[in-house]
């Protein structure tokens, strides 16, 4: 096969220069894309999303879902902040912390789908709303102010137009990429994911694999949380409330199978970067916000038709 | 008189794969017409032309004279084509009657009327012989009886042209003497069945005519069966004579290696006892339902021991999951069932087999260098002639026969010590088929300690060296095997009748 060829059937080429077009178009036709500051603001938006997104594709690849991607963000944004304004905790201790809501939250959800069996669909919307309801009973639904200085100064610095969260979202990318493609439990969920049945038969430990993998969904929901709070300068309770959608959409868009056992890092986070490009468009050119979801949606419904199309029938 | 249904020069092709090439085939109406040829022939890609699953790339097909284009199964029933699928096309949770209904179900004043979908599917499973309730979930039945309700619901559409793709795959010999039955009476009526079978005995005993495919093209097209025999229509399958194996008795000596003592399970088993030693084959025959897939699936720690004990090594092992059957007792099941628990369809061939020894082969930390999954894969990829143009190949598209090389190759990869094989060659070409009974063979010769699985009689008394039989659940006889056809089976069949007038 050609090296075009090739490059064609991987999932993140079209999307590459689909994103590339469309941030030519939409450069030629409002410059003001391309101002430092704009870009500053888009990759800000990006660095969350990724991990945001990441979360939810590992749960993909077992053939899963979970709902409650943003609530396990959110505890653990207001977690890290409210620990280090109540508790004066220091930084790295806090981001531990926020971490372990992270594990907890996942194992939690884990655990409860492989012993019960039921779908984590139905479990993750119900942990969604015990892990909501605790952040709002934490905070009263009042946001932690005090976040030390380190916190916020992390949270706005930036080299030229690429803000610091991007280093720290981008190496956890990677981190990711490299987990899925060349570690054992990476290639153990997408066996999990691609035949249950055989993967069990096999000698994989089903149960321990569908754990880990919640557990590493929580943790990167957690990090997006905990970013999020540098980011916003504030423990905002409101944190991963919207985070649903677009941890579904950019997954789809990048090749991933629904049904589990094929997903794609490079893709996903191409799929981020082509929503964020789209956001960004409809901002920059007036359009009714309110669209924003609008377009979105649509967005996911094509990307899911078109993999109707990649996959052999 | 036109005939029903003529296919001039169709060609197909698959990203990678010429599934057909130039095909011909011409089916009379009132005629039953064989379609035969090794798995990856092409036969289910000319049946799904047939259906309007897949439309050629060229060459025409004419229905009843007329051409036709087909956009989708749907348009297919329309025009009198009904089709019994290899795979399963029933809703589990769905009744007997509703899945036989389901296309047309009947109404009154707009909403479905139960006591006439139950007359209407008593109607159509009368004739089959299929004496079950009408309202039991689908789900709660054999395998043989869903076959026939498959084939029931196919009656049912009352089809002009009938296509039948391995319908006696799981039914029993009876069921299979009154489906052929109402075949012929369907053909006296007129009806043009197409029939596609691995026994050629049925293949001889039902059909007018036959379709030879090999390698995507015409062996030999629509040639009638009169004057062909046995001999002829292996050599158009495969090109070539197809030779006999004649093994010589041996015995192992070994120590035994597998041994259950007394052993009951939650799924039903009671009282089994069974010793595989280092090198030996011991054969594990019943019939469909006796319980052998799952006393399998109980060694291997997939289903629940509940009493008696399971030695391995001549020590007691408590096998509680398949992970630990593999890593810590060294065994390994290749399934029945190799696209449902076998492999990852959607997978490549190098991760299907490197999955039984990723942890083995894994560096500090869990890393999986690429590269040490291929040196893992590819000598058991050569050594079992695999054909597929790479290692990074979805096993979703080769060819039944090299899927099941696959499935076998990711145990032999393992280097289990124990390997029970579960209906290795059901579905899979007489080339590959004799390939794989070498392989058993062999691996048994060095030492590797066998529990074979089969409902293939002539497979069991070629390859086994004791053949243990079971009836509902519980081992009925033990049998040395003296390779002579006639007489074991005789003795087997026995054995399990004798359980059967019992109960």
């Amino acid at each position: 096969m050609s090296a075009t060829m090739h490059l064609l059937r991987t999932d993140w080429f079209g999307l590459l220069v689909a994103f590339a077009v469309g941030a030519v178009a939409l450069g030629l036709a409002q410059p003001s894309f391309l101002s430092t500051y704009n870009l500053y603001v888009m990759l800000t938006a990006f660095s969350l999303s990724i991990l945001i997104a990441l979360s939810q594709m590992v749960i993909v690849a077992i053939g899963q879902l979970n709902l409650s991607v943003g609530a396990i963000g959110g505890l653990a944004a207001i977690t890290f902040a409210g620990v280090m304004e109540v508790w004066s905790v220091p930084i790295p201790v806090a981001i531990l912390i926020g971490l372990l809501v992270g594990v907890a939250g996942g194992t939690l959800n884990g655990v409860v789908t492989h012993v019960t069996g039921l779908n984590a669909f139905v479990v993750t919307l119900a942990t969604l709303a015990i892990f909501k309801g605790t952040n709002i009973g934490i905070t009263e639904a009042q946001p932690f102010y005090e976040i030390p200085d380190a916190v916020k100064s992390f949270g706005n610095a930036r080299f030229g137009f690429f803000p610091y969260l991007l280093f720290v979202s981008g190496a956890i990318g990677i981190a990711v990429w490299v987990f899925m493609r060349r570690s054992v439990l990476g290639r153990q969920l997408l066996a999990v994911g691609g035949n249950l049945n055989a993967a069990k038969l096999s000698g994989i430990p089903v149960g321990r694999v569908v754990v880990a993998a919640h557990v590493l969904s929580g943790m990167l929901a957690a990090v997006a949380g905990m970013l999020a709070v540098a980011r916003l300068q504030l423990g905002q309770p409101t944190i991963g409330d919207d985070w649903l959608i677009i941890s579904f959409a950019a997954p789809v868009i990048g090749g991933a199978v629904l049904a589990g056992g094929h997903v794609s890092v490079a893709g996903t986070v191409l799929g981020v970067a082509i929503i964020m490009l789209i956001n960004n468009a409809l901002v920059l050119l007036n359009v009714d916000p309110y669209a924003v979801q609008l377009v979105l949606g649509a967005l996911i419904l094509a990307a899911v038709a078109l993999s109707r199309f990649r996959e052999p029938a | 008189m036109t005939a029903k249904l003529v296919i001039t020069g169709a060609s197909k092709a698959f990203p990678g794969v010429q599934a057909l090439d130039d095909v011909s085939l011409t089916l009379e109406a009132g005629s039953i017409h064989a379609l035969l040829g090794e798995n990856g022939a092409g036969k289910s890609t000319l049946i799904k032309i047939i259906t309007g699953v897949h439309r050629p790339d060229s060459g025409t097909v004419l229905l009843d004279g007329e051409p036709m284009q087909f956009f989708g199964p749907h348009d297919a029933l329309a025009h009198g084509i009904s089709a019994v699928h290899q795979e399963r096309n029933l809703i589990p949770r769905f009744s007997v009657a509703e899945n036989i209904m389901l296309e047309r179900l009947p109404t009154r004043a707009g909403l479905v009327d139960y006591g006439e979908v139950r007359e209407a599917a008593r109607r159509f499973m009368a004739p089959l012989g299929l004496e079950i309730d009408p309202d039991i979930p689908v789900r709660n039945l054999s395998v043989a009886r869903m076959q026939l309700v498959e084939i029931a619901k196919a009656l049912s559409l009352d089809a002009r042209l009938l296509v039948l793709d391995e319908p006696t795959a799981s039914i029993t010999p009876h069921e299979t003497e009154t489906l052929f039955r109402l075949l012929r009476e369907l053909r006296d009526k007129g009806v043009a069945i197409l029939f596609v079978s691995h026994k050629l005995d049925e293949v001889f005993e039902l059909c007018d005519s036959v379709t030879v495919l090999r390698d995507g093209r015409n062996a030999c097209a629509s040639r009638s069966l009169n004057g062909l025999d046995r001999s002829d229509v292996v050599r158009l399958m495969i090109g070539r004579d197809e030779t006999a194996v004649r093994r010589t008795e041996r015995t192992a000596t070994g120590e035994p290696v597998l041994a259950l003592r007394d052993v009951a399970t939650d799924l039903g088993h009671r009282n089994i006892d069974l010793e595989v030693r280092a090198g030996e084959i011991v054969g594990l025959y019943g019939l469909v339902g006796a319980g052998r897939t799952e006393l399998a699936k109980a060694v291997i720690g997939a289903a629940k021991v509940t009493s008696g004990e399971v030695q391995v090594g001549g020590r007691s092992a408590r096998i509680d999951s398949v992970a630990t059957a593999l890593s810590r007792y060294r065994i390994g099941y290749v399934s029945e069932d190799r696209k449902h628990e076998g492999l990852i369809l959607m997978h490549s061939v190098r991760r299907n087999v490197a999955v039984t020894v990723w942890r083995r082969i894994a560096r500090a930390l869990g890393w999986l260098p690429d590269r040490a999954e291929r040196d893992a894969v590819t000598p058991y990829i050569e050594r079992l002639q695999v054909r597929t143009p790479s290692l990074a190949q979805p096993v979703s598209l080769l060819s039944g026969g090299n899927q099941q090389k696959v499935s076998v190759a990711k145990w032999l990869a393992a280097q289990v010590r124990v390997l029970i094989v579960d209906e290795p060659t059901v579905g899979i070409d007489i080339q590959t088929k004799v390939y794989l009974h070498e392989l058993i063979h062999e691996l048994a010769a060095s030492g590797t300690a066998i529990l074979l699985i089969s409902s293939d009689m002539p497979e069991m008394i070629s390859l086994a060296d004791r053949i243990v039989v079971m009836a509902d659940f519980e081992v009925v006889g033990e049998l040395d095997n003296t390779r002579d056809a006639a007489d074991m089976s005789e003795a087997i069949m026995a054995r399990i009748h004798k359980v059967a007038e019992v109960a």
